[in-house]
């Protein structure tokens, strides 16, 4: 039985649809991650799983209530905002401590709640800091610790590391995620960054205007993308029309679909065992630190290939090269099926 | 040729200086002055007006009048315009449009033809002239209070501190009162401040509708012109100490810009004060 369920859930601003019966289902302890373009829809689901935004049809059901009548405030949801948020006027403190004041919790049982908070999310000796004297990464630990000291029953992330810079960012998602184990708090995290997603994620959402392109394990969208979308947007995969592909590699078997997936790391520059051959002029060389990316042209189709980076072994552009690739790495797309 | 094309906007600004600031300089020794007629400066200098003054009745009840009409015009303005504004800017923008249209209708009307109108609706008809007058002031500082709650409200991007406050489990009234106005209370203030000052120095209002029956400040003022040019100029000394007093207090809430890291109540403050703007067009027309 799914924790939290969204049955149809749709919504239009001035006619304009940005979300077209949605569906999903979390389990509780899961950490859901909604992962999609800007504008696909991803932050308006998120609020209106919050309240703060209304459905216009669709319903909500939370540990087996209906929530979609009950307003923000009593739906027992935390929410980091991509601002954080945090109460300029408050310190650190009373921010933790301002979701506990509202429930009128006695003043004894704050201060330990907020102790032990503080303590989680490594704030101590920064108790009585106003936000303004926090760095970014301390801002969003607060923002965290004030959501989660209420003990809500989903915590809502929207994009709460997208402000941070790349080693703050890295550091913190372990930290969210073993936060988010450890009192086993079922979470649904928004991000556009597909590195974060497959990183801290149970399970994936990828939403492409207004729709669920595709949903399941980091490891099953990676390796079993459905559309073109997911395709490109998760791993930029080579996607070949069946007519490319059976001009490039004539051996593969045809199963019918009309967009073929390749990774592009699974190119390999040694000749496989029952590996094709595919042969091409080189038109880029990109260094991507500790990947190399070869751009080839092959027939008239565009090739990427992804190689571990090595010292020399790779042709210059202009060269004439192969690349082996197994048929077994060959996807068929589903959702486009002929 | 250079060095006069150097010179001439400090020459400029130098002449603009000394044309402000010699009527101020001149009433303030003259209401210092025992007497001044024949020489260029006061032949002697004296407290006495000020004694005068301070010891008249009549001045300290105006000014007392003054002051508790100000204030309490002031009060209320706050504690109507702004929730008003916040509840508008969150939660009815589209109505943002028609408080603007009024606040544009608050500087067409000129203050006499207000007076007019005023006096025409409600004059004799069994209303007292005061609360008519403190209703005027209330809804003329308008676009002061409005102006100013609203960028503070921007300032501190009073959404998103609603919407964590309602997830927190607040109601919206709490959250409003606990949140909202203590990070917003920097901008109320100089706008309170700002809406004081203006309306202590009113005078085409209350002279035309209330006249003597309450004299204020400014209608004292204008009494003592025709009898003592010295009582004039301490009066107006006073004025302008009480003025400067509230100016720096709202130059000091709206101080420490040059912190790299600026306060966020200096910024609400600062925010707010587009309404300097505003008031010193409204002063001049």
């Amino acid at each position: 039985m799914s924790y939290v369920q969204m049955n149809q859930v749709s919504k239009a601003f001035q006619e304009q649809k940005v979300l077209d019966s949605i569906d999903m289902q979390i389990k509780k302890g899961e950490l859901v991650t909604l992962l999609g373009p800007s504008g696909c829809g991803k932050s308006t689901l998120l609020r209106i799983l919050s309240g703060l935004t209304a459905l216009d049809s669709g319903t909500i059901h939370i540990d087996d209530k209906d929530v979609t009548p009950i307003e923000p405030k009593d739906r027992e949801i935390g929410m980091v905002f991509q601002s954080y948020a945090l109460f300029p006027n408050l310190t650190v403190t009373d921010n933790i401590a301002f979701g506990l004041e509202m429930k009128k919790i006695p003043r004894d049982d704050i201060r330990r709640a907020v102790g032990e908070m503080i303590e989680l999310t490594g704030l101590q000796g920064k108790e009585r800091a106003f936000p303004r004297e926090l760095s970014g990464g301390q801002q969003q630990r607060v923002a965290l610790a004030r959501s989660l000291v209420t003990k809500p029953k989903v915590l809502l992330l929207d994009e709460p590391l997208s402000a941070l810079d790349a080693q703050i960012r890295k550091n913190l998602q372990q930290q969210l995620r073993s936060i988010q184990r450890e009192l086993n708090m079922t979470t649904v995290l928004v991000t556009h960054d597909q590195e974060e997603a497959m990183a801290v994620s149970d399970h994936i959402y990828i939403m492409n205007a207004g729709h669920i392109a595709q949903h399941g394990a980091p490891h099953d969208i990676y390796t079993q993308p459905r559309n073109e979308f997911v395709a490109r947007f998760i791993g930029s995969y080579n996607v070949w029309s069946a007519e490319a592909l059976g001009r490039i590699a004539p051996q593969v078997e045809h199963i019918g679909s009309k967009l073929y997936a390749i990774r592009p790391e699974t190119f390999c520059a040694q000749p496989l065992e029952g590996g094709l051959a595919v042969t091409g002029t080189v038109s880029s060389v990109t260094m991507l630190g500790n990947i190399t990316r070869m751009e080839l042209n092959v027939q008239g189709q565009h090739v990427v290939v992804d190689q571990i980076h090595r010292a020399s072994d790779w042709a210059n552009v202009g060269d004439s090269t192969t690349v082996y690739l197994h048929p077994k790495d060959v996807i068929p797309l589903h959702d486009a099926t002929a | 040729m250079t060095r006069l094309t150097r010179s001439l906007p400090m020459v400029a600004f130098a002449a603009v200086l000394i044309y402000l600031f010699i009527p101020v300089i001149a009433t303030l020794l003259y209401s210092l002055a025992t007497s001044w007629n024949k020489t260029i400066l006061p032949e002697g200098l004296t407290l006495q007006w000020f004694g005068e003054l301070f010891r008249d009745t009549r001045f300290i009840q105006a000014f007392g009048r003054s002051l508790l009409l100000s204030s309490a015009a002031t009060i209320a303005a706050v504690v109507v315009i702004v929730p008003a504004t916040f509840a508008i800017s969150l939660y009815a923008p589209k109505l943002e449009r028609w408080v603007q249209t009024l606040v544009m209708l608050t500087y067409a009307v000129p203050g006499v033809i207000m007076a007019v109108g005023l006096i025409r609706a409600y004059s004799g008809k069994g209303f007292s002239m005061i609360i008519i007058v403190f209703g005027a002031y209330v809804i003329g500082m308008l676009p002061f209070m409005y102006q100013g709650t609203r960028n503070s409200l921007r300032a501190v991007q009073a959404g998103s501190l609603m919407e964590a406050a309602e997830l927190l489990g607040a109601s919206r009234m709490k959250a409003f009162i606990r949140v909202i106005v203590p990070n917003i209370m920097p901008g109320i203030l100089v706008s309170a401040l700002l809406s004081f000052s203006i309306l202590f120095g009113e005078f085409v209002l209350i002279n035309i509708l209330v006249g003597g029956r309450f004299e204020t400040m400014q209608l004292y003022l204008y009494a003592k012109l025709n009898t003592s040019g010295h009582i004039a100029s301490a009066i107006t000394v006073t004025y302008f100490i009480l003025m400067a007093i509230l100016s720096a207090w709202i130059v000091k809430l709206t101080g420490r810009t040059s912190k790299p890291n600026k306060e966020p109540s200096a910024a609400v403050a600062e925010a707010a004060i587009p309404t300097t703007k505003a008031m010193m067009s409204k002063e001049a027309s």
